[in-house]
């Protein structure tokens, strides 16, 4: 057997050599916060260090709202729920921090075999779910036959994961479909939640879960009212009651104004200074999150066809323009044409944007005059998307690029992306969100050349050797030595350009002055409350 | 009469077949469906087309749009709305809350804006020509022309943000009691309680001015009837009716009306529950709010008809005719 326990710990140990702890981050980054006239910014990692109050209430509007969520019979179930930050109520075998590392959660700790496809997982023996009965393995084993059901389940586990078995009354066994060297990681998703065992069709629906909060009152679509699980197997939960608001299309920036909220979950970058000058308010960001990306539609006729114009697109790119004039130069990060987040140590630099080269490459496609690209139709899923994709226009204009864009709307976004079905490779819509995760995860996004629908890989040798590279990743247990198979994959998405990310915004949280112990992070719906509370 | 009124309501039960067609077609039209909104990224990242076709299949998404319009419809006529489609959800569930929210929104903003506009109305055709009555008409003016949206987020930032006596947005659950939504209804319903007393005021101080010349006026002020008989009992009435299908129309078009306020105060109505659905691609959804809002809008037209029947002796004559 080989101990992916190790390599927790080796990414643990690992971490800070790769960039940043929390609090030197805080630190290292406080000046210049300052000198950016953020002065009353405090890094919730600074109030820390006092002792915990139990008590009161806090209320956090979140904008992400759950598309599964219709209506109150399935609203507690981790799948349908208002809020995709399940942790609140649930928990799963594992949790990516706020440094998008692996860390146990009811599973402490984990192993898999030489072949990375079966994996032994430890769980804890003193949870109690909400209505007062012990987590088992047996609940585990229901959960994850509900997560895997063809039909009920959901699908990273229904595409991964073959079957599992009880190993003791505290170990568990997955088989998989195939190798998955990252399979810990997989554990963490938000809808792979522990629930007390039941007929695969009645799972979830009751609500009861092991998370630190219960839920109170659902006003579907809305809100969800929370109270506190005393019986808490971690730390907390500090505060009695946890209200999540999501009103879609309000702008809760009012509502934070006037005090009814004390946590705005999710903060427009343009929003930062008028926050920032808000007074007895703290902001927090997270070192990553959603990323934008640009889909380029491959079909006979397009000029996406030639790999050149591919090249020069990326390449005319002005992503530093982004961050500093969309960002600020505080909230956005640049990407490198892959799905990985800049502080992984997986991730690997790309070449920086180079005007003459472009020109030189368009050249040789025959658009030495210049190129008019096909509208890139977008949707907004994220409000700074429209000064996004504007600022990305006006730069590629040096190179001779004419960029348009438009924008649609959010709910009918997959049919602009797709002509019709039976011609799912003539793309039509040209953006998408990702939410930075780990590699394996990240890189599978493209390794996907028989069904084409969201654009990313268009059929092709670079292609297959992607698939080979992906395969041979995820039966490699070492990783360092998978490390460099990942940088080989990133290789040839940065030569061959399928896609093109163009930034990411950097997930950030505004709060009272009077919270404690909350943390952004560049995964939204990793966000967990059970550590917080208010002064 | 009963002839007229039997006409006018088999005319407003087409209109309203019309309007369930018309909106049929106003959502065939938009992009995208109630699948394309449920899944997600994530989904689709392990999905081939056809499991998302199979499950095109199973919500019945795929029936061509004819069928899936009648079978709507014909459930309509019985009095039922159906179901959502993904999570099977009857429509009556989903709209009866915030209908008795906005119904009780449009009720308190009825009940202020018709006694304030006939009082203000009555007031400044009284007075006409008065320093008060050009200060109010031009406040009038002002008040018409500013969108509800516009006086809504003014009220926000003055008595919400700078001045916190109020809630910036409504965080009260849908299914809340009458007196907990009451509590916080207060600006939304002075936001379009604002324009609508405005519109209205304007239009009674012309009818009242108007009555006040008549020659019936006149006659009885000659008569030695006291000035405040006159005012209430001759021309108050003669100055109503000109104004009461806009009354009618005002009360009919709440409904529709509020769907801007709703969302800006995040209102648990009926407006902000047809947003939802438009944006999830809730067809039926849609279909029965827009149902609703015709068939009220048409329903107050014809009371509004009757009333002028009953208070208007020239057209009672006339109808007698």
């Amino acid at each position: 057997m080989y101990s992916e326990k190790k390599n927790f710990e080796k990414n643990q140990i690992n971490q800070p050599a790769s960039g940043i702890t929390r609090r030197n981050f805080a630190i290292g980054a406080g000046a210049g916060f300052v000198s950016l006239s953020l002065s009353n910014l405090l890094f919730s990692s600074l109030s820390m260090a006092a002792q915990p109050k139990k008590g009161g209430k806090l209320v956090y509007a979140g904008s992400y709202l759950n598309s599964k969520h219709k209506s109150l019979k399935n609203a507690k179930h981790p799948y349908y729920g208002i809020e995709i930050r399940t942790r609140n109520t649930y928990n799963a075998l594992t949790w990516v921090d706020e440094e998008l590392n692996v860390v146990p959660e009811i599973a402490t700790d984990w192993e898999s075999n030489q072949g990375q496809d079966v994996w032994e997982v430890t769980i804890r023996e003193d949870v109690k779910f909400h209505d007062g009965r012990p987590l088992t393995v047996e609940d585990v084993i229901a959960s994850y036959n509900l997560h895997k059901d063809k039909k009920l389940g959901t699908s990273f586990v229904k595409k991964l994961v073959d079957k599992i078995e009880k190993v003791s009354t505290n170990k568990v066994r997955f088989f998989l479909k195939s190798p998955s060297s990252e399979f810990a990681w997989n554990l963490a998703e938000y809808r792979q939640a522990i629930m007390p065992a039941a007929p695969l069709d009645e799972m979830g629906f009751l609500g009861i879960g092991s998370g630190p909060y219960k839920f109170a009152k659902i006003d579907v679509g809305r809100r969800v009212i929370y109270e506190a699980n005393e019986d808490y197997w971690g730390k907390g939960p500090y505060l009695d009651t946890l209200e999540c608001v999501n009103l879609p299309g309000t702008n809760p920036l009012n509502g934070y104004l006037s005090g009814q909220f004390d946590v705005l979950a999710a903060v427009d970058p343009s929003l930062i200074n008028q926050l920032s000058a808000t007074p007895n308010t703290k902001i927090d960001i997270a070192k990553a999150g959603d990323q934008i990306m640009m889909v380029l539609p491959k079909y006979e006729g397009s000029p996406f066809m030639d790999k050149r114009v591919r090249q020069a697109l990326t390449l005319a790119l002005d992503r530093e323009a982004i961050i500093r004039i969309v960002f600020g130069g505080k909230t956005g990060w640049a990407s490198n044409d892959t799905h990985m987040a800049p502080f992984n140590e997986d991730f690997l630099a790309k070449e920086p944007r180079n005007i003459p080269k472009a020109k030189q490459l368009l050249a040789e496609a025959g658009f030495e005059n210049g190129i008019t690209l096909p509208t890139f139709y977008y949707a907004p899923y994220v409000p700074e998307i429209t000064r996004v994709l504007s600022v990305a226009a006006e730069s590629v204009k040096e190179a001779g690029i004419t960029m348009k864009i438009e924008e649609r709307p959010m709910a009918g976004y997959r049919k602009w992306r797709v002509e019709n079905k039976e011609k799912t490779t003539k793309h039509r819509f040209a953006m998408g969100p990702v939410g930075p995760r780990n590699p394996a995860m990240n890189l599978f996004r493209m390794a996907r050349p028989t069904y084409n629908e969201s654009g990313y890989w268009h059929p092709s040798a670079e292609g297959d050797r992607y698939i080979e590279l992906y395969e041979k990743a995820m039966r490699t247990g070492d990783p360092i030595a998978r490390r460099n198979i990942y940088h080989d994959m990133q290789r040839i998405l940065q030569n061959d350009v399928p896609a093109i990310f163009l930034t990411g915004r950097r997930e950030t949280i505004a709060f009272r002055s009077n919270v404690h112990g909350l943390k952004a992070h560049s995964q939204h719906w990793s966000l967990r409350f059970n550590e917080v509370w208010k002064s | 009469m009963l002839i007229a009124i039997l006409r006018r309501v088999g005319l407003s039960l087409i209109i309203i077949c019309l309007v369930a067609v018309l909106v049929f077609l106003a959502t065939e039209v938009l992009p995208g469906d109630a699948l394309d909104v449920f899944l997600t990224s994530d989904d689709l990242m392990t999905m081939e087309a056809e499991d998302i076709e199979a499950l095109r299949h199973e919500y019945g998404l795929d029936k061509p749009a004819v069928e899936r319009f009648w079978q709507w419809f014909s459930g309509v006529v019985v009095g039922d709305f159906g179901v959502t489609f993904i999570d099977k959800t009857p429509v009556s569930d989903v709209i009866w809350d915030p209908l008795l929210n906005s119904l009780l929104l449009a009720t308190v903003i009825t009940l202020i804006a018709i006694p304030v506009a006939l009082a203000i109305g009555i007031l400044t055709g009284y007075y006409r020509g008065r320093k008060a009555d050009s200060m109010v008409s031009s406040l009038a003016i002002i008040g018409y022309s500013i969108p509800d949206f516009v006086i809504g987020t003014l009220l926000i930032m003055f008595f919400a943000v700078w001045i916190p006596i109020f809630p910036a947005l409504i965080l009260v659950f849908a299914d809340a009691s009458v007196l907990e939504l009451l509590k916080v209804s207060l600006m939304p319903a002075v936001t379009v309680i604002i324009g609508h007393v405005a519109h209205l005021s304007r239009l009674l101080r012309v009818g009242f001015i108007e009555a006040m010349n008549c020659e019936f006026v006149e006659r009885a002020r000659l008569s030695g009837i006291p000035e405040k008989r006159i005012v209430f009992r001759h021309a108050l009435p003669a100055s109503v009716i000109p104004s009461l299908n806009s009354m009618a129309l005002f009360i009919g078009n709440l409904l529709s009306g509020l769907i801007v306020i709703e969302k800006v105060f995040g209102y648990p109505g009926l407006g902000l529950q047809l947003l939802e659905a438009v944006d999830k691609r809730e067809v039926h959804v849609v279909q029965a709010v827009t149902f609703l809002g015709a068939v009220l809008v048409i329903g107050m037209n014809l009371l509004a008809d009757l009333a002028i029947i009953i208070l208007d002796p020239r057209v009672r004559s006339h109808k007698h005719e």
